[in-house]
């Protein structure tokens, strides 16, 4: 075949890596996948043979936290000793510049780890004058350059020449603002147990962030949320220990993403082949259940706030149930420029990078973590 | 008994996606009747066709959602074909001697988010 009819042929390239293992296997890496991806905007969680909100996720749903919408916010505040001294050594800090786009505008991302992500423009980066690197997939002439500051490095103290150059880059020589998403969590609290009086405390210490901004730039914002019942949803049937799934015995992981991006979009399984405008329908073999649970969370959600729902669902199991699996799926931010720990992300066409979890009864899971063209492999 | 818990496994699939999906919304100006589902899939037809002819219009193409009243759905192709739908309502001009527009809101290959 002639190349431009090869081309014509050819999809974007996408990956998608699919993991299976045990919850309470004591080198399941599960907790460490969810951590690693630092920016999600959505959250979905899908309960088969369930109607209401399960009392195992009634607190942790009910308690989601607040992420905070700073505006026009010099990134040179960032990088200041007295930002870095309360928020990003005392805890997990995140900030994700917002409405920008990843292809075409500069963006801004700190990572838990304490690392500033500034994905800027060719013009961007020869002004700064700080050190960074092509990005990998601007082409064989770089558009994009990424620069990577350790705020947590030791080199980087108010004295040092690193930090003098860096606050003189961003505050003299070119002075980026964003509106930022902001959240904290204050990880020095986790290992105590979460009695009242500490919650109301960790609510105290999360406020922080809102007297550190003055009033008319900051705004605290909840994630928005949303329950809806599905009935008589076709549901495939699933085995843990079959990835691939088995002829007539159990769908393989790559239709149950398919299928579980229909029912999440509203779309209709119940299509004949011979039906002129859709012949999508549910993989086989499959069951019908009366109804499901789907659960909704949109907004700036941190990775701490997903292990925490990533273990009550394992919870739910821990009582006799009728469903066999449920789902969580967490969308990652399109125009992010970090997808996994520090991978470089872009857009290409789409912007994904997302991740899905499929808990079994038996605490068994399966993880399907996608991207796509302009990404690394998920670690 | 109790099955034994699953072992650890992992497997990497690269460009494996049978299918693509598109989020389109088609732009009507003149503001007259809007297409039902049934028109709408005619109409990307009819866009294969005169692109790539009757080969092209055999290509299988879902209409997966269909929203009236902002005109937007959600198409899913083949991924063989995803360039030939694209380029095709990207050239498309008219609908019943209107002018119209394909916007390609969203492109991907996995489960999506909605906008």
């Amino acid at each position: 075949m002639s190349a431009p009819l090869r081309r014509v042929q050819q999809a974007p390239r996408h990956l998608l890596v699919c993991e299976k293992g045990h919850a309470r296997h004591p080198r399941s890496r599960h907790a460490a996948h969810v951590r690693d991806h630092a920016y999600n905007c959505r959250v979905s969680i899908l309960i088969p043979e369930c109607g209401i909100l399960p009392e195992v996720l009634k607190s942790t749903v009910a308690d989601f936290g607040v992420y905070y919408l700073v505006k026009n916010l010099s990134v040179h505040e960032l990088v200041a000793h007295e930002f870095i001294d309360s928020f990003v050594k005392k805890g997990s800090c995140y900030a994700l510049t917002y409405n920008t786009k990843i292809d075409q505008d500069n963006t801004a991302a700190l990572l838990p780890t304490g690392k500033l992500i500034l994905s800027v423009d060719k013009d961007t980066y020869e002004e700064l004058g700080l050190q960074g690197r092509p990005s990998r997939y601007s082409g064989k002439k770089a558009m994009r350059y990424i620069i990577t500051i350790d705020l947590t490095d030791s080199d980087f103290h108010p004295d040092g020449k690193k930090h003098k150059r860096v606050l003189w880059a961003l505050k003299e020589k070119k002075p980026l603002e964003f509106d930022f998403l902001m959240a904290w969590y204050n990880t020095g609290m986790l290992r105590i147990p979460l009695s009242t009086e500490l919650i109301s405390l960790l609510g105290a210490e999360g406020s922080t962030l809102m007297s550190y901004f003055p009033k008319n730039q900051i705004r605290a914002l909840k994630p928005k949320i949303t329950f809806s019942t599905l009935r008589d949803l076709q549901c495939p049937a699933l085995q843990s220990n079959e990835l691939e799934g088995k002829p007539e015995e159990s769908c393989s992981t790559e239709e149950l993403f398919e299928w579980l991006g229909a029912v999440l979009n509203q779309v209709n399984l119940d299509n004949k082949s011979s039906s002129f405008i859709s012949t999508y329908c549910c993989p086989q073999p499959n069951t019908t259940v009366d109804q499901a649970f789907l659960c909704t969370i949109t907004g700036f959600i941190i990775p701490d706030k997903i292990i925490q729902l990533l273990e009550q669902l394992c919870s739910y199991f821990s009582e006799p149930k009728l469903a066999h699996w449920l789902t969580l799926t967490v969308h990652g931010f399109a125009d992010s420029p970090v997808s996994w720990r520090e991978n470089e992300h872009g857009f290409h066409k789409g912007g994904e990078n997302l991740y899905n979890f499929v808990v079994f009864r038996n605490l068994d899971y399966w993880l399907q973590m996608a991207v796509g063209t302009n990404d690394d492999c998920p670690p | 008994m109790a099955p034994p818990p699953a072992t650890f496994e992992r497997r990497v699939l690269r460009s494996a996606a049978g299918h693509h999906y598109l989020r389109v919304r088609l732009e009507l100006p003149d503001g007259g009747a809007r297409p039902n589902a049934a028109q709408l899939k005619q109409l990307v037809v009819a866009a294969l066709r005169e692109l790539h002819g009757e080969v092209g219009a055999a290509l299988p193409v879902d209409v997966l959602t269909y929203e009236e009243k902002t005109l937007s759905a959600i198409l899913r192709v083949v991924s063989s074909g995803f360039v030939k739908l694209w380029s095709a309502l990207t050239l498309l001009g008219f609908y019943q001697n209107r002018r119209c527009a394909f916007r390609v809101l969203q492109f991907t290959c996995k489960s999506w988010r909605q906008s």
